[in-house]
């Protein structure tokens, strides 16, 4: 990863620019303010031309910008996030209303409905709404997501998140930088080694060094298992909503098994505790590591057994295909990443992108669904996994020998970016340093918050008993959107 | 369908034999820090600044240890390698009370012997079938995926009659995980305050045991600010046989977690 390159201008310009280079095929990768002194600082991300660049612009508090949201939809969450976080106004927003901020006790059934936050209520004979979460049935993160139906279509779809907002920018920054990972690992707990790479490789660029060999190989091995178990996932989720009892405990036992293979390489279930800024903490285990190859050969063969017979169960298929579809063109508009929008036809993958860790770029072909339904993002993990599994198997039998990890030289430079493909897709970490060895600010823009924006959109025309599916689809984590 | 049939009759059984069988973690697994000897006041020192969320504290040549901070990240024993700490590879890690879970090397006086109120158990006609209702306040989202897991094939909390209930009003058993959010605290104490009684707390995860690494205005600092807490289960997250212990020490039919002291130092 790099120091970031910043282009400073006046406020109106940033937002003329910025859809400028969007309509020439950039996309936007992140919008954020930062306090400088008394002022704030706006600061666009858009990749473009192969690598990613900043645009920057002062705005004082209080003050405004002309919004961005009207010529680049990607921005709507990031604009209306600074604005409940900084109170700048991003003018001619379509829909400013709150998005981070929970007003105290604000429970959706004492307030009497939506419209404190600006949701439309439909009215029409037999429209009803139904709150769905935060506390839902079933284990799940808090979320909710509010329907409103008259009984099969799905009339309005709103989602709300940051009900699990725990300030994790701001205790990056607080804690010491050497525990400063362990905050990154949790902030979307089943991507933890991406969080980990990705704010890494911010402090690496900072302090103009790059991991050793051993560990750019280890990392790209624990992220290769971290996208199988992830990707497992969603399958059992869907094979769950499809009420297949016996699909969902074969999919969830190899589940179960990429994380006992995790727990022997690394002393964690989630990976954790290995990937660090300067390299790697702890060598993998390495009884497990020789056997990592066939234990994963082995893990396909159950895997593409238990696939085979998925792919010819008809009434698992007629549920997903055509649920949810997202267009390529939302898919642009809203910058959304990973999987979803690559069965949508995107093709973005920041391993070939903005190659890291020990990815070669020439050997990765991110998989393009055409459909962009429920079943096309099924496929392109699917697609990934196999991926996934020849990768890893690869990086396990030639990891490179020679150290660990390099010690953190003084922070060298002012700002930096750190960028992984976690398993959801494209994960950004801005950084900026405080001095030689302490951070004063951090942005985190998962591929959850860049995801959740566009939801709602895929319930339009849809039934109500396909929700299971199109959510589960996407595979989202509250958490990483929420931070 | 009768494809898939053949295929589970087919498949190997997997399920463990838990809480009858013992299951042994994984050699290397980070379960958690324990105190295994007397520190020199630099090793203490040393320790409790490698530890981010405030689990070891140190006062002087002793260090006190919270063992419902830990995350298991193993910082404090690579800070003081072959000394006063070390991992403990265990699974089984819930306890009762917040105090069960703390220890200091060497060990003060007042913490031999000491007495602690009566816990609160479900009555003896409810402990076979337990009706349990998750609340996630705030959680990084791994711990969720180790309580879906409890239904594995591994797992299979079924067979020891635990029951996720979608309904509060069922449930005996709030399974809160996360620190408590701000956002999420009203909507946990409407879950709790629509449960019947006797109803029981389990904080599942550090950081729903203690608020973890999380502080600010953002996090309330662990479920027992809001809430009473029953039964803390430590971890992070904690894999499912801790889940499936803490439960099953909920139910009043397991022993919890001795203090975090290491075998031979105990």
């Amino acid at each position: 990863m790099s120091e970031l390159r910043v282009e400073a201008m006046a406020a109106a310009e940033l937002s003329r620019r910025a859809a400028a280079q969007v309509a020439q095929g950039a996309r936007l990768a992140g919008l954020f303010a930062l306090p400088r002194g008394a002022e704030l600082e706006l600061t666009a991300l858009l990749f473009a031309g192969g690598e990613l660049v900043g645009l920057r612009a002062a705005v004082a508090p209080g003050d405004g910008y002309p919004s961005l949201t009207r010529r680049v939809p990607a921005a709507h969450w990031y604009e209306r996030e600074i604005h409940d976080l900084h109170g700048i106004v991003p003018a001619g927003h379509p829909r400013l209303e709150p998005l981070v901020r929970h007003a105290d006790g604000d429970l959706l059934a004492e307030r009497g409905g939506l419209e404190h936050r600006g949701h439309e209520r439909l009215g029409g004979p037999g429209v009803f709404l139904i709150p769905y979460g935060p506390v839902r049935s079933g284990v799940f993160e808090a979320a909710q997501f509010l329907v409103q139906t008259s009984g099969e279509d799905v009339a309005y779809c709103a989602q709300r998140l940051f009900f699990k907002r725990r300030g994790a920018e701001r205790r990056i920054c607080e804690v010491p930088l050497e525990q400063a990972v362990l905050v990154a690992e949790r902030v979307s707990g089943t991507a933890s080694v991406a969080h980990a790479i990705a704010f890494a490789q911010a402090v690496e660029a900072l302090a103009a060094i790059e991991a050793p060999p051993r560990a750019r190989a280890a990392r790209s091995l624990l992220a290769e298992l971290e996208r199988l178990h992830n990707h497992t996932e969603v399958i059992v989720r869907e094979c769950e909503d499809a009420a297949l009892t016996v699909a969902q405990a074969s999919f969830a036992a190899l589940k179960e098994r990429l994380h006992r293979l995790a727990a022997e390489l690394t002393g964690s279930r989630f990976l954790r505790g290995v990937v660090v800024p300067g390299g790697i903490a702890c060598d993998l285990e390495p009884d497990a590591l020789a056997r990592l190859p066939a234990a994963l050969a082995e893990w396909r063969r159950d895997y593409a057994a238990s696939l085979g017979l998925l792919m010819r169960t008809d009434s698992f298929l007629d549920r997903l295909i055509t649920a949810g579809p997202l267009s390529e063109a939302d898919a642009r508009d809203f910058a959304c990443v990973g999987p979803v929008a690559r069965a949508s036809g995107v093709d973005l993958d920041v391993r070939r992108d903005l190659p890291y860790a020990a990815y070669d770029p020439g050997a990765i072909e991110p998989p393009l669904g055409r459909d962009g339904d429920a079943m096309a993002r099924l496929e392109v993990r699917f697609a990934e996994i196999e991926a996934s599994l020849a990768l890893a198997g690869q990086l396990a039998a030639s990891l490179p020998a020679g150290p660990l990890s390099l010690p953190l030289p003084p922070l060298a430079r002012e700002e930096a970016v750190g960028c992984a493909e976690a398993p959801r897709g494209e994960l950004v970490y801005y950084l900026r340093a405080a001095g030689e060895r302490a951070l004063a600010a951090c942005r985190i823009r998962t591929p959850s918050l860049a995801n959740f924006g566009v939801f709602n959109r895929l319930f339009e025309g849809q039934v109500l008993t396909d929700f299971a599916f199109i959510e589960h689809s996407l595979g989202l984590s509250p958490a990483g959107c929420d931070r | 369908m009768i494809r898939w049939l053949w295929h589970g009759l087919a498949a190997p059984r997997l399920t463990s034999r838990y809480p009858r069988r013992a299951e042994p973690a994984p050699a290397g697994f980070r379960g958690r820090a324990v105190l295994a000897g007397a520190p020199s006041r630099e090793q203490a020192a040393a320790a409790a600044a490698a530890c981010l969320p405030g689990a070891l504290a140190a006062d002087g040549a002793r260090l006190r240890l919270d063992a419902a901070r830990c995350i298991g990240c193993g910082l404090c024993v690579r800070a003081v390698s072959g000394g006063p700490l070390r991992m403990e590879p265990r699974l089984e890690l819930a306890a009762r009370e917040r105090a069960s879970l703390l220890a200091t090397s060497p060990p003060e006086a007042a913490e031999r012997g000491r007495e602690l109120p009566p816990p609160r158990r479900l009555p003896r006609p409810l402990r076979r079938s337990i009706h349990i209702r998750h609340v996630d306040t705030g959680s990084d989202g791994a711990i969720e995926q180790e309580i879906a897991a409890l239904l594995n094939p591994y797992y299979d909390m079924q067979r020891l009659g635990l029951f996720f209930t979608a309904t509060p009003r069922h449930a005996d058993v709030l399974l809160v995980t996360g620190p408590v959010t701000a956002a999420m605290e009203g909507y946990l104490l409407r879950t709790y305050e629509a449960m019947p009684e006797p109803r029981l707390v389990v904080a599942a995860g550090t950081d729903a045991c203690s608020g973890g690494i999380w502080s600010g205005p953002e996090t309330r600092g662990g479920v027992d600010s809001v809430l009473p807490v029953d039964v803390y289960v430590p971890g992070d997250p904690p894999p499912p046989i801790a889940l499936l212990h803490g439960l099953l020490l909920a139910a009043g039919r397991a022993a919890p977690a001795g203090p975090p002291v290491a075998e031979g130092a105990r």
